[in-house]
């Protein structure tokens, strides 16, 4: 049992999402990026090349100067979301990625450096961070 | 007021301080409403949301507005250059079927041509290989242009043919990608231009989107798919296989629309096939000039023929049998369209069918 | 084969054209990505020339004939006046995340609205589907006029072509599958000075259209999420932003590379700022703006119906204060800072106003 947030858990997840192409919703596809999340005072570095997700590790806030962007809520507002994914199968309308940025009137994707078109790739490549965590549903959690 | 009819509301809006007053002006505009379209077994499609008013495809569209057909005008708006009103001026029935069709048939040359698999082949064939793919691109090219050209002149209300153009846009754009990866993937290089008599013919049909059509699907088009056929025959590995079958996939729906367009203006504008059999009257010439310059002609026949050598014998048989199987196609095709060349093709072409 | 192949007639094959070939030895292998436009541009063929003299529509790198026909009168031939630096790359990823609207969406999750709510939904689907044919039409205009050197950008424009054709049909589909229809046409994207139609210039085109046009289209449709009713609509919405802020980033990056490389026409690309600022603030093209039917129905969306009018509208404002505060930053990644910080621009006032 992975416990949230961990590079265990992350591990897991990127396995359900690599191994099962059913969880690659239409609108997704192949998606080059190096983001980063900011999970309360955790940082990780999720990196997606191809149709792959090829690596989540843990990092400092430092390490992520140049991820496209970085996905950053208090933790417990990913406890909810992910909570929400464990309990639907996936994450219910407003608790998407998507509606959490716009739920938050500074959003919850920022760019390093401050950069816009850096930070759109957030909604470029969206469905892939969404089907990401989606797949979580089916990894066992404890928070 | 049944429950699916529009309402106006404009009675209860309440003045809030700092909102505007909404006036709801919008509300119970429509030409018609309650509208169901379900999803199918293929999900729900372009051409399954025809009906009542909004699949009322008149045979002439005043409208030089970006009005979506069905949609209520508004008065004040000012024109579009719109040139193409008229629908024999553009359709055919299949286009909206075509345009589901390519979306579900999308392929990624990147990804999915299995590029490892191309293996080194003797110096004259890889060269031909190259030419041809840079000819198939100045094609590619060409398509991609009139195309783009011409759907910008089309009204709205045939929004149908211009979706399915737009689908022939990306193919044109993949085709050109794919081409160009070809050539420079397997220690080849791009070869010499083309020649462009028939390009520049395409190009220069200014009188019309069937005008264009004519040259570019019937003529030139027709020719294209048995290329494409010979040269996925005659393919050395996988990955041209799977090239050549693609686009050959993409040409057909291409050539499923053109054809069916220039039927479709046949029979529905009075002097459509007259225009047609000047076209191709001139058409012809130009064409039988284009297939004479040696450079695509000796490169398929060193294709078909495995090399020079072979080029010289079986090869350029080969070859001349598809100028043969494209003739006898394109005067069927013209018979079929009501515009029969049997009799009277250009002299130069009808050679190759007395071969 | 239909007839027999004379194995016994010998051809003459004219080779001269295999010395005449362009850069020979090209071997682009694929990467990770697959082979991507990026990998094949090795050698002399990666070379883009600053000024094109291309006048037959060859490929790039493909060697010229004197004796080929001139068809090309490519207005768009300047390196500075199309490109952009990841052109490829967005290519690439348009082609990976396309999209059907038939089976990518979940029409059957929708469910019957209150009236006022589904004449809401369907006056956006109206606006949203006439506003996706300029967006639609006019960057295939664009690559009709673009010379074929600039392969990459006018490939990334076909794939644009593409994506509104999936857009324009994805609104009718909704308008025409819950019990409505179409309602009045907006008129906003009609022919009048400032319009994306008119322009004569490509980065003046793109400036209004990606840049000012689909900077705040994109954030209505990321707003999908928070006004759609049902998994139908937010799916559509989504993936509408996921394509539309490809559209945006090519304008971006366009700019960028303009201003970079031409900069003695920044002052012109201020002027056509200071237009689609104006358009932007007025709001006939920006749903979210002021004053507009559009705003109205998205009032009631957010709201979630009529009587919530006023919190709909509330949230209306925070949409826009996210749209100003985008564009800002899009155009300052674009390399045009100084007009926010000198007082040029009325945007940041604008910005300052919905706090």
């Amino acid at each position: 049992m992975a416990v949230f947030p961990s590079e265990q858990w992350f591990g897991e997840v990127r396995e359900v999402y690599n191994s099962d192409t059913s969880l690659h919703s239409g609108g997704g596809g192949a998606c080059d990026s190096k983001a980063g999340l900011g999970i309360g005072d955790k940082y990780y570095k999720i990196e997606f090349a191809g149709l792959e997700c090829a690596n989540v590790g843990v990092c400092s806030e430092s390490d992520l100067s140049e991820a496209d962007f970085i996905i950053e809520m208090p933790m417990d507002a990913w406890v909810t979301m992910i909570k929400d994914v464990q309990g639907n199968g996936k994450a219910s309308s407003n608790q998407t990625l998507n509606s959490l940025d716009l739920d938050h009137e500074d959003g919850i994707a920022r760019s390093p450096i401050d950069d816009q078109y850096r930070q759109d790739l957030f909604y470029r490549y969206n469905q892939n961070f969404q089907d990401f965590f989606n797949a979580s549903s089916r990894v066992t959690t404890t928070f | 007021m049944s429950e699916n009819e529009p309402t106006k509301d404009s009675e209860t809006a309440k003045p809030i301080q700092g909102v505007p007053n909404p006036t709801y002006e919008w509300m119970g505009l429509t030409n018609e409403w309650g509208i169901r379209v379900k999803p199918g077994e293929h999900g729900l499609r372009l051409g399954d949301l025809n009906v009542g008013i909004y699949g009322e495809v008149p045979e002439r569209w005043e409208d030089q507005t970006r009005r979506p057909r069905g949609a209520l005008p508004r008065p004040g708006i000012p024109p579009l250059p719109y040139s193409l009103r008229s629908k024999h001026e553009v359709w055919a029935d299949c286009a909206v079927n075509l345009y589901e069709e390519a979306i579900q048939r999308r392929w990624i040359p990147a990804t999915e041509v299995p590029w490892d698999l191309l293996a080194e082949l003797p110096e004259d064939v890889e060269r031909s290989v190259c030419q041809i793919c840079t000819e198939l691109s100045q094609c590619a090219n060409t398509e991609l242009e009139i195309i783009t050209y011409w759907q910008d002149q089309m009204s709205y209300g045939y929004f149908e043919v211009k979706q399915y153009l737009a689908t022939a846009t990306f193919d044109c754009a993949r085709h050109l990608e794919v081409l160009r990866k070809r050539a420079l993937s397997n220690g080849g290089g791009l070869g010499i231009e083309s020649r462009g008599r028939v390009n520049r013919m395409i190009l220069e049909s200014s009188g019309g989107w069937t005008e264009a059509a004519v040259y570019l699907y019937l003529l030139r088009g027709t020719y294209l798919t048995r290329l494409l056929v010979g040269l996925l025959e005659y393919a050395h590995n996988d990955a041209e296989s799977y090239i050549y079958s693609h686009m050959l996939e993409d040409h057909a729906r291409h050539l499923t629309y053109g054809y069916d367009h220039l039927k479709y203006a046949a029979t529905h504008y009075k002097g459509g096939p007259a225009i047609m059999l000047t076209l191709l009257a001139i058409g012809e010439g130009m064409f039988a000039a284009e297939i004479e310059d040696p450079v695509v002609k000796s490169a398929m026949a060193i294709i078909f023929g495995g090399g020079i050598e072979g080029g010289r014998t079986f090869g350029m048989e080969r070859y001349l049998l598809l100028i043969r199987e494209f003739l006898q196609d394109y005067l069927e095709l013209c018979g079929w369209l009501g515009v029969d060349r049997e009799e009277t093709l250009h002299p130069k072409l009808k050679q190759y069918l007395e071969i | 084969m239909s007839e027999a192949i004379d194995m016994q007639e010998q051809h003459e094959l004219d080779t001269s054209w295999m010395e005449k070939m362009g850069e020979w030895g090209a071997k682009a292998t694929p990467g990770k990505r697959g082979l991507t436009l990026d990998d094949i541009k090795v050698g002399s063929y990666g070379d883009l020339p600053k000024d094109s003299d291309n006048m037959t529509g060859r490929p790039r790198g493909a060697t010229a004939r004197p004796d080929a026909y001139r068809v090309g009168a490519y207005s768009v031939h300047t390196l500075s006046e199309i490109w952009l630096e990841n052109a490829e790359f967005l290519y690439e990823e348009a082609l990976q995340r396309q999209w059907s609207s038939a089976t990518d969406i979940p029409w059957h999750t929708l469910k019957p609205l209150p009236d006022a709510v589904e004449e809401a939904e369907c006056l956006l689907c109206t606006f949203f589907n006439e506003v996706e044919f300029v967006a639609g039409d006019v960057p295939a205009r664009w690559i009709a006029k673009t010379t074929p050197d600039y392969l990459e950008a006018r490939n990334v424009l076909s794939a644009q072509v593409m994506d509104e054709a999936r857009h324009m049909d994805v609104f009718r589909k909704r308008a025409l599958a819950n019990g409505g229809g179409l309602m009045r046409m907006s008129g906003a994207t009609s022919g009048f000075i400032g319009s994306i139609d008119l322009a004569r210039d490509f980065t003046e085109m793109s400036t209004r259209l990606h840049i000012s046009g689909e900077g705040a289209v994109l954030t209505m449709f990321r707003m999908g999420e928070l006004f759609g009713q049902n998994e139908a609509e937010k799916t559509m919405y989504r993936l509408c932003a996921q394509d539309e802020a490809r559209h945006v980033a090519f304008g971006v990056m366009h700019l960028r590379f303009m201003g970079a490389t031409a900069p003695e026409r920044c002052e012109e690309i201020e002027c056509y700022l200071d237009e689609a600022e104006d358009q932007l603030l007025a709001g006939q093209q920006n749903p979210a703006g002021t004053q507009s039917e559009t705003s109205e129905a998205l009032a009631i969306l957010l709201g979630g119906g009529v009587e919530q009018y006023d919190e709909g509208h509330r949230k209306l404002l925070v949409i826009r204060r996210r749209q100003l505060k985008e564009y800002m930053k899009r155009v300052i990644s674009a390399g045009f800072s100084t007009r926010f910080e000198n007082g040029r621009s009325p945007i940041p006032a604008a910005y300052a106003s919905t706090n």
